[in-house]
């Protein structure tokens, strides 16, 4: 299950907690659509992300790549050494763009 | 192991076979996976994955796949049809007196598809190469009876929901641990064993089952669905442009992360079986 809390600002930062599957679809989407009214931006923190599967990460993909064309970028940040394996394996950075990933 | 050297042709479409092959295909998904089996001495062409129906002769397949197992050749071939809205694309595998042949056939192929395509065939080549090296174990039927009963039943678990995949891991994680894997060997396992649990839901038509038996040097995951079979466009689809929250690499990391993956499928459904070596 996925947790998320959701720091407000400017470029508000929402830090995930727990597993990114299948399941946290609709939870990432609404989290991501609240933090982004009136935000130049939104950033995603993966420090506490356990686990991530390909499913998970296509969901990270597609909610990237929709906020790329509403002007609204999605960052990431902190990426977990589960993530970071799976983000390489499946070469996110190509998808979204290297900009997308703050460190 | 056979050696691998390889060749490429591109085959004269079946005289007098195209327009029928064609407008019963018209209504098949965008690209399909077959298998075929070849035993030298009967030089029968046996179907195990897909349709009976192949792209060539069955008696040009055994010619091919003959040639593929005398010279312990992996050979690639690609079959065109005369309208070039379809395509096959062939590999014929030796594994000792027989032969595999792998098919990814493409219905609806047009220029601006051959970005996709071409990764089709990579995916080809990547399911011909882990049968070469016996990562991948195409099953018949008589075969999946009889793996599928191999050792002892530790537990089973039904996948209905997305609320069951946390439980297909957390029940993965401990079988897992309790036969001494652990580190990145069991990481890799529980989420070879997540992906398999999610194509049930995404593409297995929504409802399937887990079961975990012990054999003597082996944990093994019998993953199981009723769907309607493999779909290889979610392997080459792109995020934006799938129509599921999947990346479609589910089932490469499933070949890459595990000692061995066996695969069945038919009319009935499709059933992985995941291995995890333990000895």
């Amino acid at each position: 299950m996925l947790q998320t809390t959701t720091a407000p600002g400017p470029a508000p930062t929402i830090y995930l907690v727990g597993e990114m599957d299948l399941d946290c679809a609709d939870l990432l989407r609404e989290a991501v659509a609240d933090a982004a009214r009136g935000a130049e931006m939104v950033v995603l923190d993966f420090d506490r992300v356990e686990f991530i599967d390909s499913s998970g990460t296509g969901i990270f993909v597609r909610i990237c790549l929709d906020m790329k064309s509403q002007g609204t970028p999605l960052m990431a940040r902190r990426l977990s050494p589960a993530v970071r394996g799976i983000f390489d394996m499946l070469r996110v950075r190509d998808l979204v763009g290297e900009e997308v990933f703050c460190d | 192991m056979s050696s691998l050297s390889h060749c490429a042709a591109i085959l004269p479409p079946v005289p007098g076979q195209e327009g029928t092959i064609m407008s019963e295909r018209a209504r098949e998904a965008p690209a399909t996976l077959r298998v075929f089996r070849y035993r030298a001495g009967d030089d029968q062409i046996r179907t195990i994955v897909g349709p009976a129906e192949p792209c060539l002769p069955e008696a040009d397949l055994a010619v091919y796949a003959a040639e593929a197992v005398a010279g312990s050749a992996f050979m690639s071939h690609t079959v065109a049809q005369r309208d070039d809205a379809s395509a096959d694309d062939l590999c014929f595998v030796p594994r000792g007196n027989s032969c595999d042949i792998l098919n990814i056939h493409t219905n609806g192929r047009r220029p601006r598809h051959s970005d996709q395509r071409r990764s089709l065939v990579d995916i080809l080549g990547n399911l011909a190469g882990a049968v070469a090296c016996g990562s991948l174990i195409v099953l018949d039927d008589a075969e999946l009876a009889t793996e599928r009963c191999a050792g002892t039943r530790l537990l089973g678990l039904g996948i209905e929901d997305t609320a069951a995949l946390a439980q297909a891991r957390e029940a993965a994680g401990a079988a897992l641990t309790d036969c001494g894997v652990h580190g990145l060997l069991r990481q890799r396992t529980v989420l070879a064993v997540s992906e398999a649990a999610t194509n049930i839901l995404l593409h297995g038509g929504g409802r399937g089952h887990i079961t975990l038996r012990r054999l003597d040097d082996r944990l093994r995951f019998i993953v199981a669905d009723q769907g309607a079979g493999l779909g290889f466009l979610n392997w080459s689809s792109m995020p934006a442009a799938a129509s599921a929250n999947s990346m479609g690499y589910g089932f490469k990391i499933i070949l890459d992360y595990l000692d061995a993956v066996g695969l069945h499928s038919g009319p009935s459904g499709t059933t992985l079986i995941l291995d995890r070596r333990t000895d």
